[in-house]
């Protein structure tokens, strides 16, 4: 079973005055394992594309299939809570909350998910140690560099046992060296830990490291190429 | 998590420190503010009841019921021993005072003005309150023959000083004008110019003389523990002595319960209206820090975060903002309360005034503890009702629009 499903997804923005199509019968399919990028230029629906594959928006048309759930036919508290079970968020802002320390962001979801205390320590812990940033566990966001903000959000987007992380630009605001360690460090989680990603990009480092690029032209699929599979597979 | 989601609130109302800490010193100073002055009010306003329930009205009154109309003296208490005896068996009055009583006309050589005359025995256990304010010379004491006890306003008006002579004239109980010539023994100064003006004091024994009936007494007065039960114990006693008119103070002076019963009205009226200022300025500044997180809070509800927590979160958030400066609110108007309960505010710079009012010059404010508790209780409601918009406002966010937002 694939872990996402599209089927004809459309979105028109403001539909009843200029319509906008964001996004015109997208079929796509992602297994597991996945190290996959979305790619266009701007406006092609990218963003639209993840924001609907994660649950934060709804298609015009279509329908989103996330291991096997169809998104529409759940409410807002359902798709809150099947966010917090089953899909990791990486945001190209980091979007950390910052009055929390790097651990207490990442022991956050997990605490949400009603997991023990404890238990949320020691992986948060084990987390940031897998990020490279054992040292900073507990410095507040604003005491780290934007390469490490984001390695703590993709700590945090790991910490619920996601079903798949979904990173939206993760390296837009990033120097090419923080890119490039982003960039090592969740090819390994892909790698080592079977964890699916999902981007979108503009960045060419990025594009260059996926095993598969999805181009998104004027909200269509464009092109599909799967350039090599997942050693595991 | 309901733990954590308090500790963010509480991380959060710190992210600005400058605008958190201006919204705690306004509900500090809100707060003292309010209970300050209605620590003020409320004494002003009680010790103006309790110094005319001391002064002029008592707790209870029993008289002959024909004798409210005209003061004809020839109205007295019949069978006043055995009523006394019975009153002072019952264990919740605590003082009983009584008097024969006359109106009549005070003349000095130099003028005359109409008084109430009070006969009173000073070998009785419970003296009358004017003692108090005694300021010349003693309690019919020091003169032999009938001494005199006289306000400083009707001694300043009848150019009396102490030892002078004045005549009263009034009624007596046949219904003749009868006369007598008083020394006067003593000068007493309360803080009510009026009442100075208007009662003087004589021995009962003079007074009954002149009145032509010996044993008379025309008014009892009873002080309870509390007066506050004077109505309902007037009516008991109403019951046992149907012939007499016994009534309570708040019968005798409904302006008097009309001060009581407002008291506490205005109080929480003040604080009400004060608490409505804060509750405008939370709302202001709670909106203002869920509209500039509207990305984060976005962000929350990305990753997972629930509406049901979302709102505890900006919840606890405006609760703290304005239950960190109730408590501090609160003690520094206790402090103030309780320091100027002991050393008074000295408002004798308005004493002509006020004493026109009956009210004393030197106030020491006093709040009762329950106030305090009333106050938290209306603060964290008030908190709660600020809370409600700014946490309405979150929830209608959409999470895929608070992200893009910058």
């Amino acid at each position: 079973m694939a872990v996402i499903e599209t089927k004809g997804l459309t979105k028109v923005y403001n539909k009843d005055q200029v319509p906008v199509h964001a996004l015109n019968g997208v079929d796509l399919k992602i297994e597991k394992r996945e190290f996959t990028a979305i790619v266009g230029p701007s406006g092609s629906g990218k963003t639209t594309l993840l924001n609907i594959i994660g649950g934060l928006d709804s298609p015009t048309d279509g329908t989103a299939i996330v291991q096997g759930t169809d998104l529409s036919t759940l409410s807002d508290s359902e798709l809150i809570n099947f966010r917090l079970q089953h899909i990791g968020f990486v945001f190209q802002a980091y979007n950390l909350i910052p009055v929390l320390t790097a651990i207490e962001n990442v022991a956050f979801v997990m605490q949400m998910q009603g997991r023990p205390q404890k238990e949320c320590n020691k992986k948060s812990r084990t987390l940031l140690e897998e990020v490279g940033l054992a040292d900073k566990i507990n410095k507040r966001p604003s005491a780290l560099s934007g390469g490490q903000q984001q390695r703590v959000a993709v700590a945090r987007a790991l910490s619920s046992n996601p079903d798949f992380v979904l990173a939206d630009e993760p390296t837009a605001n990033l120097d090419s060296v923080s890119t490039a360690d982003l960039l090592d460090m969740m090819a390994d989680l892909n790698e080592k830990e079977n964890m699916t990603f999902v981007f979108s990009t503009h960045d060419q480092r990025v594009i260059d490291r996926a095993r598969r690029v999805v181009t998104l032209v004027d909200g269509k699929i464009a092109k599909d190429d799967v350039r090599e599979e997942h050693p595991n597979a | 998590m309901i733990r954590k989601i308090i500790t963010l609130g509480w991380k959060n109302i710190w992210r600005n420190p400058t605008r958190s800490g201006v919204v705690i010193i306004a509900v500090l100073l809100g707060i003292w503010a309010g209970v300050f002055i209605s620590a003020f009010f409320n004494s002003m306003a009680q010790g103006y009841l309790q110094n005319q329930l001391d002064l002029t009205v008592g707790h209870i009154q029993i008289t002959n019921p024909q004798f409210g109309d005209q003061f004809n003296p020839k109205y007295n208490i019949e069978e006043v021993q055995s009523l006394l005896d019975t009153l002072a068996e019952q264990k919740h009055i605590q003082q009983i005072e009584y008097e024969s009583q006359s109106t009549g006309l005070a003349q000095s050589a130099a003028n005359s003005y109409g008084v109430t005359i009070h006969g009173v025995d000073t070998t009785h256990t419970s003296p009358p309150p004017v003692i108090q304010y005694l300021k010349q010379g003693d309690f019919l004491q020091s003169i032999d023959r009938n001494p005199i006890l006289i306000g400083k306003a009707l001694a300043e008006r009848l150019k009396l000083d102490l030892r002078s002579k004045l005549v009263l004239s009034f009624q007596d109980v046949d219904g003749n004008i009868t006369a007598g010539a008083f020394r006067v023994a003593g000068i007493f100064d309360s803080f009510n110019s009026k009442y100075d003006k208007r009662n003087v004091f004589v021995l009962r024994s003079d007074l009954n003389r002149l009145l032509g009936k010996k044993d008379l007494i025309h008014k009892i007065t009873l002080k309870l523990g509390n007066f506050t039960n004077a109505p309902q114990q007037a009516e008991q006693l109403s019951g046992s002595y149907p012939d007499l008119k016994i009534a309570s103070w708040a019968a005798i002076a409904p302006e008097l319960e009309y001060v009581f019963s407002m008291t506490d009205v205005s109080m929480y009226v003040v604080m009400v209206i004060i608490i409505i200022a804060l509750v405008f300025s939370i709302i202001n500044t709670m909106l203002m820090a869920v509209m500039e997180r509207t990305r984060e809070l976005g962000m929350l509800m990305a990753i997972g975060m629930n509406k049901r927590r979302l709102f505890g979160m900006v919840l606890s958030e405006t609760f703290f903002l304005t239950m960190v400066g109730t408590p501090l609110g609160l003690l520094f108007s206790w402090i103030t309360v309780s320091i100027l309960g002991t050393t008074g505010i000295d408002l004798s710079a308005f004493a002509q005034g006020l004493n026109a009012y009956g009210m004393e010059t030197v106030i020491y404010p006093k709040l009762n503890a329950s106030y305090y508790w009333h106050i938290t209780l209306l603060i964290s409601v008030a908190a709660i009702l600020s809370a409600l918009y700014p946490a309405w406002k979150t929830l209608k966010l959409k999470p895929v629009e608070a992200i893009r937002k910058i």
